[in-house]
């Protein structure tokens, strides 16, 4: 026992040492929570980046606060904040930032920005398709800082093989082209796309859009277009590249598989974010290119990626220091640097215009292309219970994949009312409320 | 005496470890190879590359592991010392003290058991927050030492010994205190040591309630910091060097396993967890 007793004085001793406050100073400490978006270098990145601003200023000191994952860093903002410790910047998915201003959780941009900022103009320097999820109730809450859209990614070895010459524009291409790229019995696959959650519900929005619809209401969070033709199209297209066409595996596919499968040759074409540009160019082994996502009524991508909110009960010194690290964050220099770093494309359009851009992007033509799609590019889906009301679509999408039986009409139908239950209560509050 | 049935029994018995154990050899092999992010051949299980330490340099590279190890360390000694000393203490009143109502609270301890981690979170990051333990080691410990589950396993440990011991020490004029001390705890070790795995195992891979608490890198724990290498929300999985670093998040623990083995088997046969 006495051995036990010498491990707990250690261990109280160690724990009172790293749990003793570090002393005095007269800058403001602010934290800074981020999740990983890809992998561990990224995280090493965003350190590096806090790091560098901490040592040019001595204003502000900042905690860069490794989060987990989007969902996580969204439970641990959110209880931290109910704990009463509210971050004071936070990297957020950027379809919550909707849900959380209308809980009263994170303060609008003006709130902490010097009074006389001109936010019209700051916002008017950010691509239009971003700005759609930075406001709410036509207010500005959230500052985009890295965003991508869905890109096709394909295999110029295997199309020179089949006798593609060209990446594929509309739908009937798209189809044609994964038939010919098939090998059978799963040896090779025409076309690969993520269906676990998150991605699902992003690249059922890409196809619904591509089919001319717009999935959600962008003006009224109580309102989704699961069972319109578009959204149904889109069901549609993707169920029957499994089950019609053999051109894709059944079931539900990770991410992580997909681009698994495409670097090991056996996946010809694959959806994937622009985020993972950069991962896709250090790993393909093979002469691959990038091209916009074929249309079937028009061309036209959701957005994706995650901004900078800043929670609600910060003091003032707080909300001061948080907003001259946002500058910081999003000024077009670290902006840009970033982009290059992790494969994002820059959501601020100044940073484009730096030299050290120009010249990427000239020796970078996929990352070009992801810039290009931007003109295509709409809002991503947030509603109320944004994540409840997405999982409606993909929990279909997903019975749809694996199930070669259940129709389309049947999927849609049924996620629609799922989708309408879970809105329900928003719904009462506010349409019905007169 | 060997039986064709045997035999049978034993292939089936090696068939049966090999399904059990191909994750932990894959990610062996996985952490080896040269390719990381997956060729045809990276799902093989037969070592057919030149093994090579890339993988783990990366890791070294890309994790505080010094710092990440340490807290874990501290985190799982600080949380096992102070439920030792609660749960025999608890576990000794429930099992031979008489007190009104100690069935009731007996009982209401137990509903302990029955919550849902997650549903604290936020009560309980409140309590730490005002009792000044937000971002340190002590507050992701706090919550776990009363342990009802312990409670419950002492006092089935300490019922289960003859209270001849406890008289004899009696008539030789043993306090209560001594009696616990110098009888009942020695013979309760495998009790103890049986608490002890479990909560060792449960809080070093503990991950949810860690990354709750703690912000400041420098109190972070192993499981946060490997989540850093293992999320691939918008491209793939780095595998090696997911799999390098697992593999150096679980050495300790199977380490500590291996090397003591027969103890552990032998503390978890005489309390009846299995």
């Amino acid at each position: 026992m006495t051995y036990i007793a010498r491990i707990a004085t250690a261990a109280a001793v160690v724990a009172l040492a790293t749990a003793a406050p570090e002393g005095a100073s007269a800058q403001e400490r602010i934290e800074f929570m981020f999740p990983a978006p890809v992998q561990g270098k990224l995280s090493r990145e965003m350190q590096r980046i806090v790091r560098e601003y901490n040592a040019a200023q001595d204003e502000v000191e900042v905690v860069g606060v490794f989060t987990g994952s989007y969902d996580d860093t969204k439970i641990k903002s959110q209880a931290a904040a109910e704990a009463g410790k509210p971050p004071a910047v936070v990297l957020m998915s950027a379809n919550f930032a909707a849900e959380l201003a209308m809980n009263d959780l994170i303060v609008p941009i003006a709130d902490i920005a010097p009074e006389g900022t001109d936010l019209d103009a700051f916002l008017g320097e950010f691509w239009p398709a971003v700005r759609p999820n930075a406001l709410f109730n036509g207010e500005l809450y959230s500052v985009p800082f890295q965003n991508s859209t869905p890109i096709l990614y394909y295999n110029k070895e295997h199309f020179a093989e089949a006798g593609i010459e060209a990446a594929p524009e509309t739908w009937s291409e798209w189809i044609e082209a994964a038939k010919a790229l098939a090998k059978p019995d799963g040896e090779r696959w025409g076309l690969m796309m993520p269906s676990n959650y998150d991605y699902n519900g992003w690249l059922v929005q890409s196809l619904a859009m591509a089919s001319g619809g717009s999935f959600y209401n962008t003006a009224y969070a109580g309102e989704i277009f699961y069972d319109h033709a578009s959204t149904k199209a889109g069901l549609k297209f993707w169920r029957d590249m499994v089950h019609e066409h053999g051109a894709m595996p059944e079931g539900v596919t990770d991410g992580k598989a997909v681009s698994t499968a495409f670097f090991a040759g056996q996946a010809s074409m694959i959806v994937l974010s622009t985020g993972a540009l950069s991962f896709v160019r250090e790993n393909a082994t093979f002469d691959y290119d990038v091209a916009f996502i074929p249309r079937n009524v028009r061309n036209s991508v959701p957005i994706g990626g995650a901004s900078l909110v800043s929670f609600k009960g910060t003091s003032d010194a707080q909300k001061e220091a948080a907003w001259k690290f946002i500058s910081h964050l999003v000024s077009p220099e670290v902006i840009g640097g970033w982009s290059r770093f992790t494969g994002y494309f820059a959501p601020r359009q100044t940073a484009y215009e730096l030299p050290e851009m120009k010249e990427f992007v000239a020796n970078n033509p996929d990352a070009l292309r992801a810039v290009e799609q931007l003109e295509f590019a709409g809002p991503w889906i947030a509603t109320f219970n944004t994540v409840a009301v997405r999982k409606a679509v993909e929990d279909e999408m997903q019975a749809l994949l694996s199930d070669p039986e259940l129709t389309v009409d049947e999927a849609a139908a049924r996620a629609q009312k799922n989708a309408n239950e879970i809105l329900a209560p928003y719904v009462a509050e506010t349409a019905y409320k007169f | 005496m060997r039986s064709p049935w045997s035999a049978l029994g034993l292939a089936g018995f090696a068939a049966v470890v090999f399904l059990w154990s191909t994750p932990i050899l894959w990610m062996m092999l996985a952490s080896v190879r040269p390719e990381s992010f997956g060729s045809l051949d990276m799902a093989s299980l037969v070592p057919d590359t030149v093994p090579t330490g890339d993988q783990f340099r990366y890791a070294f590279l890309d994790g505080d592991w010094a710092v990440w190890f340490t807290n874990s360390f501290i985190l799982v000694t600080g949380t096992l010392v102070v439920q030792l000393v609660t749960i025999s203490l608890a576990g000794y009143a429930f099992a031979r003290l008489e007190f009104p109502g100690k069935d009731v609270i007996f009982y209401v301890f137990l509903l302990q058991l029955m919550l849902a981690p997650p549903v604290l979170i936020v009560p309980n990051l409140t309590t730490l927050v005002s009792l000044g333990l937000y971002d340190t080691l002590v507050g992701v410990m706090a919550p776990y030492w009363g342990s009802a589950f312990g409670t419950f396993l002492m006092r089935q440990t300490f019922r289960a010994i003859p209270r001849d011991f406890e008289e004899a020490a009696l008539i030789d004029g043993a306090s209560w205190g001594q009696i616990l001390w110098l009888v009942l705890l020695p013979l309760a070790r495998p009790g103890l040591i049986a608490f002890g795995i479990v909560s060792v195992v449960f809080h070093w891979n503990e991950y949810l309630w860690p990354l709750m608490v703690l912000s400041d890198p420098g109190n972070m724990v192993l499981t946060v910091g490997l989540v850093s290498f293992a999320l691939g929300a918008e491209g793939a999985s780095d595998w090696g060097l997911i799999a390098a670093g697992t593999l150096l998040v679980v050495a300790p623990l199977a380490i500590a396993f291996i090397a003591f083995q027969r103890q552990f088997v032998n503390s978890f046969m005489s309390t009846g967890i299995k």
